[in-house]
């Protein structure tokens, strides 16, 4: 029983990620912050949204 | 009360995150290179250190220790913060566009940052009440940041130094961080 109320609660956890990252993504950035980038040059974290690799990959795609 | 200030003292100056545990070193060294971008770095990760470990402690004593799922905790504390960092950055782009400019562009470097997932763990596995969690979601964060501060300070400084062409960029930097880790093991005697 554990496991299932385990089970249940990360899946719900993981909807409510799901949802934050969706409205996130089409929540309009204010005027002005549309370009913004860190001041980081990048590490080995490729996840990250401010590493350059990513960049590269937005133009790519586009 | 004094031991609520010892725990704090030593969070900041004796086991400070980065120079004794060396934890969240990739905005350490990827964050530095201005000291205004380490005080808004510092700011996002205070705020959002404190927001986190607040919610992973109530869901840790309100929902995983009921339910008997304490094995769960990892995963849980993982999407939590993942999560909280979604709705804040979405909560900032809505209602407080000066602060998104000034913080919106390292909320997604702290979701990376081990040290948000390390003060959830370190609350729980140190059995703290709800005070002394309080104090040391501050206290961490606020070591994250003056190391990160000073060591932005020291890199702006060096810069106009004359290094030799194989010292420059990380690998000077990485050696003034050894430096300011063994400074700052001097402050071991005083709590």
């Amino acid at each position: 029983m554990n496991i299932l109320y385990g089970m249940l609660f990360i899946i719900a956890l993981g909807s409510v990620y799901v949802l934050g990252y969706y409205f996130n993504h089409k929540t309009p950035k204010p005027k002005g912050c549309e370009n913004m980038t860190a001041a980081c040059e990048g590490c080995h974290v490729t996840s990250c949204d401010n590493n350059p690799q990513n960049e590269y990959k937005e133009k790519e795609n586009v | 009360m004094m031991e609520l200030f010892a725990l704090a003292l030593s969070a900041v100056l004796i086991n400070n995150v980065v120079l004794s545990k060396f934890l969240g070193l990739c905005p350490f060294l990827g964050v530095s290179k201005s000291s205004k971008n380490a005080i808004g770095m510092g700011l996002a990760v205070i705020f959002v250190i404190f927001g986190a470990s607040l919610i992973t402690y109530a869901l840790y004593h309100l929902v995983l220790v009921p339910a008997e799922i304490e094995y769960m905790q990892l995963i849980t504390f993982i999407l939590v913060i993942a999560t909280f960092v979604q709705f804040i950055e979405m909560f900032i782009k809505k209602y407080s566009p000066a602060l998104y400019k000034s913080l919106g562009i390292y909320l997604p470097l702290i979701t990376t940052n081990c040290v948000v997932l390390y003060v959830a763990q370190d609350n729980i596995t140190q059995n703290y009440d709800l005070i002394e969690t309080i104090v040391n979601s501050i206290a961490v964060p606020a070591g994250f940041m003056l190391v990160l501060y000073l060591f932005s300070c020291l890199r702006e400084r060096l810069d106009s130094a004359d290094t030799p062409k194989a010292w420059k960029g990380n690998p000077i930097a990485l050696v003034v961080a050894a430096l300011m880790a063994l400074a700052f093991s001097a402050f071991a005697g005083i709590v």
